[in-house]
């Protein structure tokens, strides 16, 4: 490893509190059997669409949301789908979660007709009704998800939230500061999520910002409340996310948050990760989510093991029918190149 | 305003635009004003003057010091069903909110494989205004001329500008609408009540035989001074003005210079890859055959803008620079 290389600093948090059990109890075994299914989802999705990267069926670039899984998840799981969503080009797993069909999703990123966006954004643009998409410029959603805050504000929506996803690179962005000053001044009801996954592309966090809690230490510079879950654990995003949804419908006021979490793979596909030392990466395999949830669920014989491969299985299946769809699909008609580029 | 013959008002070209933005305003709820100074300040140039009274805060919003942020939230409230028009106090402030307009507006409809529309006007003064220097002088209509997906507007007269301001409002795209501090205070007598000026129709100003000018904005009134020179030496020029640069109405300009087989370009804008150079091109694709001499171009000079009142008159085109390039086609 290089000797030029500044260590990955170590933060202690400390994060919003939960109770695992008696959360189990309140979801239920059918909800929490949903959210596992979702992880898998998103695992089997991430880890097939790879394999179709590498055998060239799939360009451009490529964003995993490996490792990240519980943080979404528990977020839809707490929130529903009927809000306004935006997040950065590590889209992939949104747009699962909020109703986008791995069939489409896949042939997204195979480039055809079928494609979510018609085969137009790629890996890094993916759409649903309440998605306003995978941003491709860092922190560029952030204006975009207050400016969706401010709709819901001036319609007077009360029983709706914007949510905004943003790794910890974004944080750097002006984006970030002009966008959440305008939330905080004018009381808009949008929820930042930071995902700190400790490193912008092969930069660690701490050569990147000047404070260790990035939702913490931030938010009192806005006058908002500032929260950190552990985006490894779901119990933790959801009692987390739970808290504070019901706080902004209330007060309508932003809110930021920073969950820690690991990106088990490079920055995207065409990043061998050389900047991480083994130890590094080794010490961050250690706690993947979805494996942790299943221990959780197994010993309240919530779930047994082969269930559990069941569910991986039949995901597995899913993703490998939406690589057949994807194939198939036909390639987009050149003709329609200058379609849709102004609105009717 | 003055009275004049009944049905028709004579105003100064910023109450056009106040006219048009009221009107959409109580035509659709979803239409609000936004930008630094709109409200309290009643606008830097006094476009929006007396809106907040009338609408309040909910729907005319002074924003911090802040495009980035505020072009930004404009946008995601345009992609979530509002009409937002926000005001830039001069365009040259639209390069900090770059990213935004680029990257998001002119692109999402198409990148979304049209899912979301983004229906935003961003407004306000371009190009130069009175010594105000490089930094408060640029006309962006080149820069964002070259992105796919946005409308760009330019009017030269107040009758044009609430006409197209108002197409400009119902437009489901982001539109770029140019205006010149200069031209606010120029007037012009125009209808009572609302009328609309398509987008994408160029007009023809003056008409004649023997040259054809194209120009848009500010630069139109000192084409029309070139007209009147012209005419006291036998010589017809017709006049085009441009009023919509994308999309860019080249049947009425390739339909002018087949006639007259003469062509000069008038632009404040710089030389180097300008808008003139675009209509230029255009021209010998449509009308090749029909030239009877190479096009001329006038525009501003290869330079930022300097202050003095000396320089910054001659790096714009002046009306003997415009002179002696129509003679260069004779």
């Amino acid at each position: 490893m290089n000797e030029l290389k500044t260590p990955l600093k170590r933060v202690k948090h400390t994060f919003f509190e939960h109770e695992a059990k008696a959360l189990m109890k309140q979801i239920g075994k059918e909800s929490l059997l949903k959210a596992l299914r979702e992880m898998l989802m998103i695992r089997n999705f991430e880890t097939r669409a790879e394999a179709a990267y590498l055998q060239g069926q799939i360009g451009g670039f490529f964003h995993s949301y490996i490792g990240q899984e519980a943080i979404q998840t528990a977020a839809i799981d707490v929130m529903g789908k009927n809000n306004w969503w935006s997040t950065s080009y590590r889209c992939h797993a949104l747009a699962l979660l909020l109703g986008a069909t791995p069939n489409e999703l896949m042939a997204e990123l195979y480039g055809r007709s079928t494609g979510n966006a018609l085969g137009r954004g790629g890996s890094m643009h993916f759409y649903t009704e309440r998605l306003l998409g995978g941003f491709g410029i860092v922190g560029g959603q952030i204006p975009i998800a207050t400016g969706a805050a401010f709709t819901l504000k001036y319609k007077e929506i009360k029983n709706e939230v914007s949510v905004c996803f943003l790794g910890d690179g974004a944080v750097a962005q002006g984006a970030f500061h002009e966008g959440i000053n305008l939330a905080a001044l004018w009381n808009l009801p949008c929820i930042y999520v930071i995902e700190n996954n400790q490193w912008g592309m092969g930069t660690a966090f701490n050569r990147a910002l000047s404070v260790d809690r990035l939702a913490e230490d931030k938010a009192l510079g806005y006058g908002i409340k500032g929260y950190t879950l552990d985006g490894l654990d779901y119990f933790n995003c959801y009692n987390g996310f739970k808290h504070i949804y019901n706080e902004v419908l209330e007060t309508s006021r932003p809110v930021l948050i920073e969950v820690i979490t690991q990106r088990f793979k490079g920055h995207s596909i065409s990043d061998p990760g050389l900047y991480r030392t083994k130890d590094e990466l080794k010490e961050c395999l250690v706690r993947d989510p979805i494996p942790l949830f299943k221990e959780a669920l197994i010993a309240e014989k919530i779930l047994d093991e082969a269930t559990f491969e069941a569910m991986d299985k039949e995901q597995r299946e899913i993703m490998l029918k939406a690589m057949k769809f994807a194939e198939e699909s036909p390639w987009p008609d050149p003709i329609t190149l200058g379609e849709d580029v102004l609105a009717p | 305003m003055n009275e004049t013959k009944d049905g028709y008002q004579t105003v100064e070209l910023r109450e056009a635009l106040r006219q048009a933005l009221d009107e959409e305003m109580a035509r659709d709820p979803n239409v609000l004003i936004m930008g630094e100074e709109v409200g309290e300040y009643n606008g830097a140039y006094k476009v929006t003057k007396g809106l907040l009274a009338k609408w309040g805060p909910k729907r005319v919003i002074d924003t911090p010091i802040a495009e980035l942020g505020f072009a930004g939230l404009a946008i995601g409230a345009a992609m979530t069903g509002l009409r937002p028009v926000v005001e830039f106090m001069s365009f040259n402030f639209s390069f900090v909110a770059a990213d935004q307009l680029i990257s998001n507006a002119a692109k999402m409809y198409y990148m979304s494989g049209n899912r979301f529309s983004v229906p935003i006007v961003f407004r306000g003064p371009n190009g130069a205004a009175a010594q105000v220097s490089s930094q408060h002088s640029h006309c962006v209509e080149a820069i964002y001329g070259n992105l796919p997906g946005f409308i760009i507007v330019a009017p030269s007269n107040p009758y044009d500008a609430k006409g197209l301001l108002i197409s400009s409002i119902r437009n489901n795209n982001p539109v770029l609408f140019l205006e010149s501090e200069l031209n606010y205070g120029d007037k012009m007598e125009i209808p009572v009540g609302e009328y609309t000026v398509p987008i994408g129709k160029a007009r023809i100003v003056e008409e004649g035989k023997d040259v054809t000018i194209v120009s848009h904005s500010r630069m139109v009134n000192r084409c029309k001074e070139v007209v009147l020179e012209l005419a006291k030496k036998g010589t017809r020029a017709e006049l085009i003005d441009l009023r919509t640069i994308r999309p860019l109405d080249i049947a009425t300009v390739a339909a002018s210079v087949r006639k007259t087989g003469r062509c000069v370009l008038v632009e404040e804008g710089h030389i180097f890859a300008g808008i003139a150079a675009e209509v230029g091109f255009q021209i010998m694709e449509h009308c090749f055959d029909y030239l009877d001499a190479p096009l001329q171009r006038v525009c501003q000079l290869d330079t930022p803008m300097p202050y003095s009142k000396v320089l910054e008159k001659e790096t714009i085109p002046t009306v003997p620079r415009i002179l002696a390039a129509v003679h260069k086609t004779f």
